[in-house]
C-alpha cells in the first residue's frame, strides 16, 4: 500500500495549542511522523536578559498557563539560592500547597482531554468540573486562577487565615471523593481500557535515551521524582509515594496520573496540617551577587530545569529553562510509529502536550 | 552504578581523556567538569556506558561578559546525582560533534543551540530550526550576547 503524508496543525481541532505534525501512514498503519515547534515561541530566555529579577518572575510565570506557579517557584528558588536568602518555612509550605493544587488541576485537565479524545465525553465533563474545585482554592487564596502572582523573591505574596481553611478542606474532601469514583471508572471502563491498554508502549531504555521525565517516565517503570530525589523544601519533610507502573503504555500513563492526584491530595492535607506559623516573606535586595545555580523541581509534567547566572547586577546574565514537555515531545515521533491511525489522538494526549512550555 | 559519584566519574573521565580535567565548582547544586571539546563524544559514550543509559537534562549555551570570543556549552546530566560537562568553543566558527548517535534525545537541544547560538553540530545530517521560523533571516543567532547587547 502506498505511503500518504498527512499534515496536522499548526491549527487543528484536535490540538489545543499550535503544533505542526506530519504523519506518514499506509492504510490504517502509522509509519512515522515528525514535528515542528515554535508557533508560540516568545523568546523568554532572551527577554529575561533585558529584565530585572522582579520583572522576570512575571515573565517566567507566562511560560505556561497550566503550571505557571512551579515556574515562578523554581525561578525564585534559583534567585534566593544566589542571594543565600532563607525563605520562611511558612512560605515554603504555601508554595508547596500551590504546587500540589497545580498538579491536581493539571492532571485532571489532561485526563479530560484523554477522555475527550477517546470519545468518553462524560468523563471529560466530570474531570473538568472537578478541576474547578482546585482552581477555586487557588483563586480564593491568591486571587488568580491561571496566573497567580503568588511568588516573590524571598517568599510568597499571600497568606492563609482561619477563614480560608473550611473552604479548602471542603474542596479537597469533595475532590477526594470524586477522584475515588474516577479511579473506579478508569480501572473498569471497557472502552477506555480497549483504547489505551497496550497502545504505544515505551521501554525504560527508550525513556532514558530520550531523557523523558515525569509521569510518562514513571509509567514506564522509571522511578524518578524530583520532589523525592532532589527535594526543595519543604518536600524533604513531607511523606508521599512515587507512583510507577511497569507497562509503559497509554493505560499506565493514565493510571499513574490518576494515582498522583490522590498523592497530591494527601500532600495538600499534610501541608495544611503542618503549616508553620510565622512570616511569609523576607525582604530581598534588587541586585543579585555574581554566581550561577541550577534548580530542578517537579512540575506536573516532570522535571523542570532552571539554570541561572548572575553577573552581580539586577538582571539575569543567562536564564536557561528546560521544560519537561520538550523531552516528551522529542519522543513523540518514536511513539508515532507502528500504531493504528485511530491511536494517534491517544498517543498525542498521552504525552500531556504543552506547546507553550516547549516553545517558551 | 549506585556507587558511582562525581569523584568516581571524574577519575574515569580523566583516565579516558588522558589528563586531569578542570573541575568547575561555581555552579550551585551541580558538580561540573570542563573537558576538551574534541573528546565530548567519548565522554558521553563513557557516561552512557557507566550508567547503562545517560539521562541528559538539556544543553545550555552561553557567552560570558569579557569572553565573547568563546561559546560555552553545558551538558547537564542527572543520574541520581546531578553533574554538568562543559566544553568551550571559539565563537567565530563554533563547531562540535553531535551526540545524537548515543543520545537521540539530544536532538531538540542541539537544534536549539544551533539556531540560537550558531553552533554547528557535525555528524548529523541537518539541524533544522526548532523554535525560530524556517525563513528566519534577521542577522546573527538569536541569543548571542553581542545581539542582545545591541
Amino acid at each position: 500500500m502506498s505511503k500518504i503524508s498527512i499534515p496536522i496543525g499548526p491549527q487543528h481541532p484536535l490540538l489545543k495549542e499550535p503544533l505542526s505534525m506530519k504523519i506518514d501512514i499506509s492504510g490504517e498503519k502509522v509509519l512515522g511522523g515528525s514535528l515542528r515547534l515554535g508557533y508560540v515561541h516568545r523568546g523568554i530566555e532572551r527577554l529575561a536578559q533585558k529584565r530585572n529579577y522582579v520583572q522576570t518572575i512575571h515573565l517566567v510565570e507566562r511560560v505556561c498557563g497550566i503550571c505557571s506557579h512551579i515556574h515562578t517557584t523554581t525561578f525564585c528558588q534559583a534567585v534566593e539560592s544566589l542571594l543565600k536568602l532563607e525563605v520562611p518555612p511558612r512560605a515554603q509550605y504555601l508554595r508547596a500547597l500551590m504546587c500540589e493544587l497545580e498538579r491536581i488541576h493539571s492532571h485532571l485537565l489532561w485526563l479530560g482531554i484523554l477522555a475527550k479524545h477517546v470519545g468518553l465525553d462524560t468523563i471529560f465533563m466530570h474531570t473538568w468540573h472537578d478541576r474547578e474545585l482546585a482552581l477555586d482554592v487557588m483563586e480564593e487564596i491568591t486571587g488568580g486562577r491561571v496566573l497567580h502572582g503568588a511568588n516573590q523573591i524571598g517568599g510568597v505574596r499571600f497568606d492563609l487565615d482561619e477563614s480560608h481553611f473550611p473552604m479548602i478542606h471542603a474542596n479537597l474532601e469533595k475532590l477526594r471523593s470524586q477522584i475515588l469514583g474516577l479511579l473506579d471508572i478508569l480501572e473498569n471502563e471497557p472502552a477506555l481500557i480497549a483504547r489505551t491498554k497496550g497502545v504505544a508502549p515505551v521501554s525504560q531504555k527508550t525513556i532514558r535515551q530520550y531523557g523523558v521525565v515525569g509521569p510518562v517516565a514513571r509509567a514506564s517503570g522509571v522511578d524518578v521524582d524530583m520532589r523525592r530525589d532532589n527535594p526543595l523544601p519543604p518536600y524533604d519533610q513531607l511523606k508521599f509515594s512515587v507512583v510507577t507502573m511497569p507497562d509503559g503504555d497509554a493505560w499506565a500513563r493514565t493510571i499513574v496520573r490518576a494515582e498522583e492526584i490522590r498523592e497530591s491530595l494527601n500532600l495538600c492535607e499534610m501541608i495544611l496540617e503542618d503549616l508553620p506559623d510565622g512570616e511569609v516573606s523576607k525582604r530581598a535586595p534588587r541586585n543579585v551577587p555574581e554566581g550561577e545555580v541550577i534548580i530542578r523541581s517537579e512540575a506536573p509534567r516532570g522535571e523542570l530545569f532552571y539554570y541561572l547566572r548572575s553577573d552581580g547586577t539586577d538582571q539575569p546574565a543567562r536564564l536557561k529553562i528546560r521544560t519537561p514537555t520538550l523531552a516528551a515531545l522529542c519522543l513523540l515521533p518514536v511513539q508515532m510509529s507502528d500504531i493504528q491511525v485511530a491511536d494517534i489522538p491517544v498517543v498525542l494526549a498521552g504525552v500531556d502536550l504543552c506547546v507553550a512550555c516547549a516553545d517558551r | 552504578m549506585d556507587k558511582v559519584n562525581f569523584e568516581v566519574l571524574r577519575e574515569q573521565i580523566d583516565s579516558l581523556v588522558g589528563s586531569k580535567c578542570e573541575v568547575y565548582d561555581a555552579i550551585g547544586n551541580d558538580d561540573a567538569l570542563i573537558i576538551p571539546s574534541e573528546r565530548l563524544m567519548d565522554v558521553v559514550a563513557l557516561i552512557d556506558q557507566i550508567f547503562d543509559g545517560a539521562h541528559l537534562t538539556t544543553i545550555t549555551a552561553q557567552q560570558r561578559a569579557g569572553q565573547l570570543d568563546l561559546i560555552e556549552l553545558m551538558y547537564h546530566f542527572y543520574q541520581k546525582f546531578a553533574f554538568t560537562i562543559i566544553v568551550r568553543l571559539q565563537a567565530e566558527a563554533p563547531s562540535i560533534a553531535s551526540i545524537l548517535s548515543i543520545l537521540p534525545g539530544a536532538d531538540f537541544y542541539e537544534r536549539e543551540v544551533a539556531e540560537m547560538f550558531g553552533v554547528k553540530f557535525t555528524g548529523r545530517t541537518e539541524t533544522p530550526p526548532l523554535l525560530l521560523p524556517d525563513d528566519w533571516d534577521q542577522g546573527p543567532p538569536f541569543i548571542r550576547k553581542e545581539v542582545i547587547d545591541e
